[in-house]
């Protein structure tokens, strides 16, 4: 069952906010095709580059953490990435499910 | 996000309150949204399609916007009827799985808070203990204790309310009986035959938890039937 209340995300960004780190939220915005996680799951990242959560099966989370990383150290408040199969570097972080998702990143501050 | 939206959405799901979070995808401003209630500012001109994912209980992009609607809707409530153990493990799963527990339970030995905190546990008899609980169609019942005088009144609400989900442990002689008795109390066949029971899926295991594991996957699986 999706958007439990019971969802432990949010409550570690707060955890992590608290420590003094800074913390980046994705969440899966759209899907195509068939993904692994659904419209809603998130993922926090942090600026050593640790994360929790999941946007897909581990297929994009690599990306994902090289992209909020880049939005901490630009400064920028938030993002919109697409993830494909036809991605040119599949290798790294296409989606071997053969889905698509649209993944948007934001600073929390 | 801001620090005090993301306070604001913690304080909403610890209360189990239904809510919404919009997030303008462009510039990022977010905000929370309550059902019933107009959206604000930016996301005023949207207030149907919100409403729309809160009926449809799905999380998306608006059409030919950049407005993202993610809905926080109430968990579904699952009553358990006996405080027994495999009820313990139920419990455990039930809480990533977005269901509410209540159990039920006469035993004051086995209905207690110590066995399971957190939980709204009712120590009365299926009868008395209904009182106590708002339930409709979206509500699940799950019998354990195979004890007639205390699952079948429960079985029976249950029938008489049209739950989604009916479940009860016991043998196949044991449910064999419980059919018979059910149907001496008046109920027809389809409504006999919509209880699982032997409960759960088969998983082939016989230990507390490889039977809880049987059960609330086949609560899942009815859950997205529904």
């Amino acid at each position: 069952m999706k958007n439990s209340f019971d969802e432990k995300i949010l409550d570690e960004a707060k955890d992590w906010i608290k420590a003094n780190q800074k913390v980046v939220l994705a969440t899966v915005i759209q899907t195509w095709g068939s993904s692994p996680r659904q419209v809603g799951s998130r993922m926090i990242v942090n600026e050593k580059g640790d994360f929790s959560g999941s946007v897909s099966g581990g297929c994009v989370e690599s990306a994902v953490v090289s992209e909020c990383l880049s939005l901490i150290k630009d400064n920028k408040p938030c993002k919109k990435i697409e993830f494909k199969v036809s991605n040119e570097s599949a290798w790294e972080v296409g989606l071997a499910c053969g889905g698509e998702i649209a993944v948007y990143i934001e600073q929390i501050h | 996000m801001k620090i005090k939206t993301l306070e604001e959405i913690l304080k909403k799901k610890s209360s189990k309150t239904e809510f919404a979070i919009l997030t303008n995808l462009e510039n990022g401003d977010s905000e929370i949204y309550l059902p019933g209630t107009s959206p604000k500012g930016e996301f005023s001109k949207y207030a149907d399609e919100i409403e729309n994912f809160f009926k449809s209980k799905k999380n998306g992009v608006i059409e030919n916007s950049e407005i993202f609607v993610e809905t926080y809707i109430k968990p579904i409530k699952v009553i358990i009827v006996g405080a027994v153990h495999i009820a313990q493990y139920l419990v455990d799963f039930a809480k990533s799985l977005n269901f509410e527990i209540s159990i039920i339970d006469p035993r004051g030995y086995f209905a207690s808070e110590q066995r399971f905190p957190e939980i709204k546990v009712i120590n009365k008899w299926p009868k008395e203990a209904f009182e106590e609980i708002e339930t409709n169609s979206s509500t699940a019942l799950i019998a354990l204790t195979h004890d007639p005088k205390i699952d079948d009144p429960a079985l029976q609400y249950a029938l008489k309310n049209k739950f989604y989900y009916i479940g009860a442990l016991g043998s196949k002689k044991t449910h064999e009986n419980r059919c018979q008795r059910l149907a001496e109390a008046g109920f027809n066949n389809d409504e006999i035959n919509s209880i699982h029971g032997p409960i759960g899926i088969k998983l082939g295991g016989k230990s507390a938890p490889e039977i809880a594991l049987s059960i609330i996957a086949q609560l899942v699986s009815e859950t997205y039937k529904k």
